[in-house]
This record gives structure tokens, sequence and C-alpha cells, in this order.
């Protein structure tokens, strides 16, 4: 159990730098989960962490303890790797009790924690296989088995489920939040998939180009994102993007567009600030924030085209060619407009958001 | 998998079959699952064998003029006593001798002896090395430098070393003896040290060869687990011992097959310098056989010496695959 914080952190690799200035205080038996697309920074910050990486410039600090100059294994952490990295030549029974072993544990200690971990996991009856003889989720829970078979400070988990199937992964997810909470123990969990940083984390540190973008609860990161890059990239299917006029004056202010003009509420006039009141903006609307319907339903509604349907089980993803660019809209599977056929589209405007043209930072 | 035997029994229904195979396909597509009574067709049908052996052929008749014909060849010298213009059939009796021959007995003791020091020193040490050569900045000319011993001729490594060794103007000589370790006597010619001096020559050449195929197991020992066993707290002595080793042992058992076949095989070097002596101190069983059979032509003899020595090495070689195989616990 740890707080960990990461203070003004740099990573070069080279003259590249992988990591910039990053700040992230990740409070005592959190679930921490940074999210980010490939190349972001997300592994090396992690392994920074871990100890297997030289920070470059900053300070790590576990329980305001400076971890910089620790070798891995002083630092007391226990990780899961995105490859499991377990033992070909050893059986599931010592790859789960070799950070025991390594500590010098006395043999019936071993056992039953051995043992206890396999319960918990429910993999009791692998123990004595070989990790070849083992599908990639009993793999990835030998892995998960060996990092909680010790008490750890800390829980650094890469990737852990990015290569089982979607169901199973579904699975696991829900499995290794309970195994979090049921433990304790502070987690840093690093993924790419936006689904399980939202379903899983407390809090979810966002990064893009080795800069954090937002520190926040998920639904402050789904609800309230900074900026449109974060918008974009959390939420599925993805925010839809519209570049929009900004017109009119004092409290009266709209967003325009060549097929429709939708005025802003009171208080988000207040919010914009008169920012960018002459300029352009962008407008972003997520799928679920717009309603569709055959007729036109008032003076501020879209009108548009659909392009195709894609029923999604429960759901109708229905995509509009709107000019020259396409927003989708998530409606109920009854609807029954056709591809080619003229809709209309209304914004909820009380979850729209308007980020600025130039920087993307969000206004609300 | 009975489809298959019913195709290769004749090649030329092979295209009916396919087509028919194809055609039925389509049928089944249709029909519930519970419904199919026949398994796909196997569209990969295997050639007929006799395919296969004329395109060998040619490399099996080469293969047998040059290997197999001097083999056989070798098996009935063994079994006569061979005089230039024919031989005389004796039996067994060239096998028989050599339980009562002292120096062959001899000979298996020393080669043993040699074996096992140029084994072990070579492995330990070329192991060693090539743990320094991949954590080094320098790993691309350290590689190079090493290549070199083994790009000379044994023969040639032998005569260098005969100068190094020699009593009056050898440069180890003259160093062993100030350090006060050699007694006057030369190197070669003290029937302790002269064992020890073809050792080192073997090792100084043939190091390398083991660093560099070990350097290339280094290379594919998986990151993930090194750094696993890091953050489970293993310190790199033992994270050698636990992940690295285990991961070394399939290239480290070719590399010591090789080694181990060349130490019962090259005596060149070991010609050069010692020729067996002083006395038979080093006069190994290869080192015999060669003696027997083209210094006193004792051919028949010399024929059986060498299928023996053929035999051990093949029993030995397949005992050394089964020793480095179990630590692997048969992986995929």
């Amino acid at each position: 159990m740890a707080t960990v914080t990461i203070r003004n952190v740099w990573k070069y690799y080279g003259e590249t730098p992988a990591v910039k200035d990053l700040n992230i205080t990740c409070p005592d038996g959190s679930f921490v989960s940074i999210l980010g697309p490939s190349g972001c920074g997300k592994s090396s910050t992690m392994r920074m962490i871990a100890g297997l990486e030289h920070i470059s410039s900053g300070d790590i600090l576990f329980d305001d303890v400076r971890v910089n100059d620790l070798a891995p294994k002083d630092r007391d952490v226990a990780m899961v790797f995105e490859n499991y990295a377990l033992y070909p030549h050893k059986s599931v029974y010592e790859n789960i009790a070799n950070p025991l072993r390594l500590r010098d544990v006395k043999e019936a200690t071993i056992k039953e924690r051995v043992e206890g971990a396999a319960k918990l996991l429910e993999i009791g009856h692998l123990l004595g296989r070989r990790p070849h003889e083992l599908s990639g989720g009993q793999k990835q829970r030998v892995a998960i088995g060996r990092a909680i078979v010790r008490e750890p400070k800390l829980f650094l988990f890469d990737e852990p489920i990015a290569h089982l199937d979607a169901k199973l992964r579904a699975h696991m997810r829900g499995e290794i939040k309970h195994l979090q909470r049921t433990l304790g123990t502070t987690m840093v969990y690093v993924t790419h998939d936006q689904l399980e940083a939202l379903s899983m984390a407390d809090y979810i540190a966002v990064m893009h180009d080795g800069e954090l973008q937002q520190w926040g609860t998920p639904s402050e990161i789904f609800n309230n994102p900074v900026n449109a890059w974060v918008a974009g990239f959390v939420g599925e299917p993805a925010m839809n993007f519209l570049t929009c006029g900004i017109k009119g004056e004092g409290d009266k202010v709209s967003l325009m567009h060549r097929n429709f003009e939708i005025p802003l509420l009171a208080g988000q006039v207040r919010q914009l600030n008169g920012a960018a009141q002459t300029g352009t903006a962008r407008m972003g609307v997520r799928p679920d924030a717009l309603s569709i319907s055959m007729t036109k339903p008032d003076e501020a509604a879209m009108r548009g085209e659909i392009f195709v349907n894609e029923l999604l089980g429960g759901d109708m993803l229905v995509e509009v060619a709107l000019d020259d660019c396409r927003i989708r809209v998530k409606t109920t599977p009854e609807f029954a407009g056709k591809p080619g056929e003229a809709c209309y589209l209304t914004v909820n405007r009380d979850k729209w958001h308007v980020f600025d043209a130039g920087d993307g930072h969000a206004y609300f | 998998m009975t489809d298959v035997s019913s195709l290769s029994g004749s090649t030329r229904d092979m295209g009916a079959q396919l087509f028919r195979a194809r055609a039925h396909s389509v049928e089944v597509e249709a029909r519930p699952r519970a419904e199919i009574s026949h398994k796909p067709r196997n569209f990969n049908p295997p050639l007929p064998k006799h395919y296969y052996f004329y395109l060998m052929a040619p490399a099996i008749a080469i293969l047998a003029f040059i290997s197999l014909y001097p083999f056989f060849w070798l098996i009935i010298m063994s079994l006569q006593d061979v005089t230039i213009g024919g031989g005389e059939w004796v039996g067994l009796k060239n096998y028989t001798k050599l339980f009562t021959d002292a120096r062959f007995l001899e000979g298996w003791v020393l080669l043993a002896k040699y074996s096992i020091m140029c084994l072990g020193l070579q492995v330990g040490l070329g192991v060693t090395l090539a743990v320094v050569v991949n954590s080094s900045r320098y790993e691309k000319y350290l590689v190079t430098a090493l290549l070199m011993p083994m790009m000379m001729a044994p023969a040639v490594a032998g005569l260098l070393w005969l100068f190094l060794y020699n009593g009056t103007f050898g440069w180890y000589h003259w160093l062993l003896q100030s350090a006060g370790i050699l007694d006057s006597a030369s190197i070669l010619a003290g029937s302790n040290t002269a064992m020890y001096a073809i050792v080192l020559v073997d090792v100084w050449q043939w190091t390398p060869l083991i660093t560099i195929i070990a350097l290339a197991g280094l290379k594919r020992v998986p990151r993930d687990q090194l750094e696993a066993n890091m953050v489970d707290g293993a310190s790199p002595l033992r994270n050698f011992f636990a992940i690295i080793l285990p991961n070394l042992y399939p290239v480290l058992l070719i590399a010591v097959l090789l080694r181990f076949m060349d130490n019962f095989r090259f005596i060149d070097s070991l010609l050069v310098l010692t020729g067996g002596g002083p006395g038979s101190a080093t006069k190994i069983l290869p080192v015999y056989l060669f003696e027997v059979a083209f210094k006193f032509f004792k051919l028949g003899r010399g024929a059986a010496i060498a299928l023996t020595l053929l035999l051990v090495t093949i029993l030995l070689g397949k005992l050394l695959v089964r020793v480095f195989e179990k630590p692997q616990g048969g992986k995929g």
C-alpha cells in the first residue's frame, strides 16, 4: 500500500522525449489507469515506476520516499506484463512461487500463499502444468498470481488483457477490478483501451505524445474532457466533431453551420466567455447525445441524409452525411430510416461540447 | 483422414475427386450441422512417394559415393589384416586385440581427460565472454577480434604456440619460469605440463566459437522474462542462473556437441606441438589411431579403432542431447 507520486518526470530516448514533465499522484489504495494510444509514453512511465527504465529527470516517490535510484527488486512492486512473461522452464506453481523464493520465504509459507493465490484466481488445478500447456487466459491468471502472491506496495499492470479475446477480456475486467478492491493495494494499470480504463479505474491519466492531457475520474474524463483530443479518444463510438462558425453577441450566441444554426444555452455563453465570438470553433457531440427523426422537429435541427445503418444488437448506429462530413448517431433498433433518405438530427445541448478551433481546449 | 488414402491411391482420379469435393461442399452448406456425413476432402493430398525419391536420387548417389562407400570399406578393413595389394580375413581379431592393448586403453583415458578439460574451460569461459561482449558497447569490434583465432588453420596455430612454449626463446616459458611456477624443463617436454599446454591451445582457438554461439543465444533470451524476474526480486546473478542459463541450454547443446566431436577428430595442432609425447603423455586416442594406421600402416587395426571411436562418439552425442533436453521440459 503506497501513495505514488510522479513529480516533473521526463524520459528521453536519445534526443527523443518520450515522457514530458509528467506530474501524477496516485492516492493510496486507488486504481489508476494510464490511458493513451501506442507511443504516448504510458509504458515508459510504468517502466520508470517499476525501475526497469532510467528516469531522465524528475522524481518518483512511494509514500514520500524517493525511489529513483532503487533497483527493481528493492522497490517492492509487482508487475504483470503484456506478454505474461512466464518462465517456460518452470511449472505454474514455481512461476507463482518465484517472488517468494527470491525472498527466501519458508517453504510452508510459500505453499500456503501460492495455493491461496491459485484459489483466488481459480487456477488451483493448473499448478502442476508448464506455461506452454496453458491457454492465454490461464497464462494471464498465472501472471496475476505471481503478482499477488506477495503483498507488494504497488501493482503495475501493463496491458495485461490486451491479448485475450473480447469475451474473456470483458470477464477479466471485472475480475481484476474485484481483485484490486479485495486486496486494497494501489494499482497502476496501463492500457490503450479506453473502455478498460473507464470501466475499471478510480482515476484515469490520459496521455498523448508524452504529455499528460487530463487527470480525473472516469466520469470527469468522459463528461468533461479538457480538450478535443481527449474527447475524441475516450468513448466508443467516438465523438463527432464539426467545425462551425460562432455568431451572436451578448447572451445570444449560436453555432453556425451551412445547414443549421443552434443557439448555446445561457450558462454556456458565459463559459465561452467571449473568447472566440467572431471566429470558428469545433462542436463535439457524442453519438448518444444526438437524436434522429425523419420529420423536422424544430428550427435548430440539422438536416442530413442517412448514409448507412449499423445494427449493434441492442442499439442502432446511424451514419448521417451532412454535406461533406459524416455524423454518427446512436438510436434504437426500431429506427426505420433507409440509406439515402433525408433525416433530422437534434443535439442534446446539455451534453455537447465546444472546443477551440486552434489548440482544441474545451470551453465546455 | 480416411479420405486421404483414397485420394493418394490413384493420381489420375484426383482432379475428378477435387471437383466432386467442391460441388459437394456447396451442397453441405445448406444442411444442418448434424447431417453432414462426409468430412471435407483434403485439397492438398500428399504426393506419391516415388516422386520424392527421384528428387533426392542425385544427392543420395553422391552421398553414397563419398561417404557410404568408404564407410563400408572401413568395416571390411576392420575385419581384415590389410597389406598392400589385398587383405586376409581375420574375423574379429582386430577388435579382441584392442582390449589387451594398453596404449589403446590409455588413449581413451587421455582423450576423456583432454575432452573434459577442453569442454569445461571452453563452455565456462565462452559463456562468460559472451555475457561480457553482449553488454559491451563495442560488441561488433570484440566479435571481430574474437573470431581471429578460429580463422587460423589448426596446424598453424600449433606452430605458433610451439614458439610460445619453446624452452629457449618461448615467451610463455619465460613468463612462467620468471613467476617461479615452472622449473627449468620445457613446457611441452614435461609429462605433467604437456597435457595442459595442448588443452590451452584448444581453448585459445575454440572458446570464441562457444562465445559466438552463446552470444546468439543471449540475443533471444526473452527480455520480459528477465524484467519479470527483476521485479520479482532477483539480483543480476540469480537472474543469470534462473532465466539466461535455461534459455541458453539449447544453443549450448549445439556448441558442446560440435566441440566434443571436434575433440575426438581434430589432432592437427596436437601433432605439431607434441606428436603425442613426451612418451605417451598426450597420446589421446585419435593420435594413437593416426600412428597405428599411418605410421605403422596397420590399416586393419586402425579401422577397428576408428569404428570404436565412431561408435562412442555417437553414443556420447545421444547421451548429451538427452541430458541437455531435460531442463527444457519439451517446449511446444
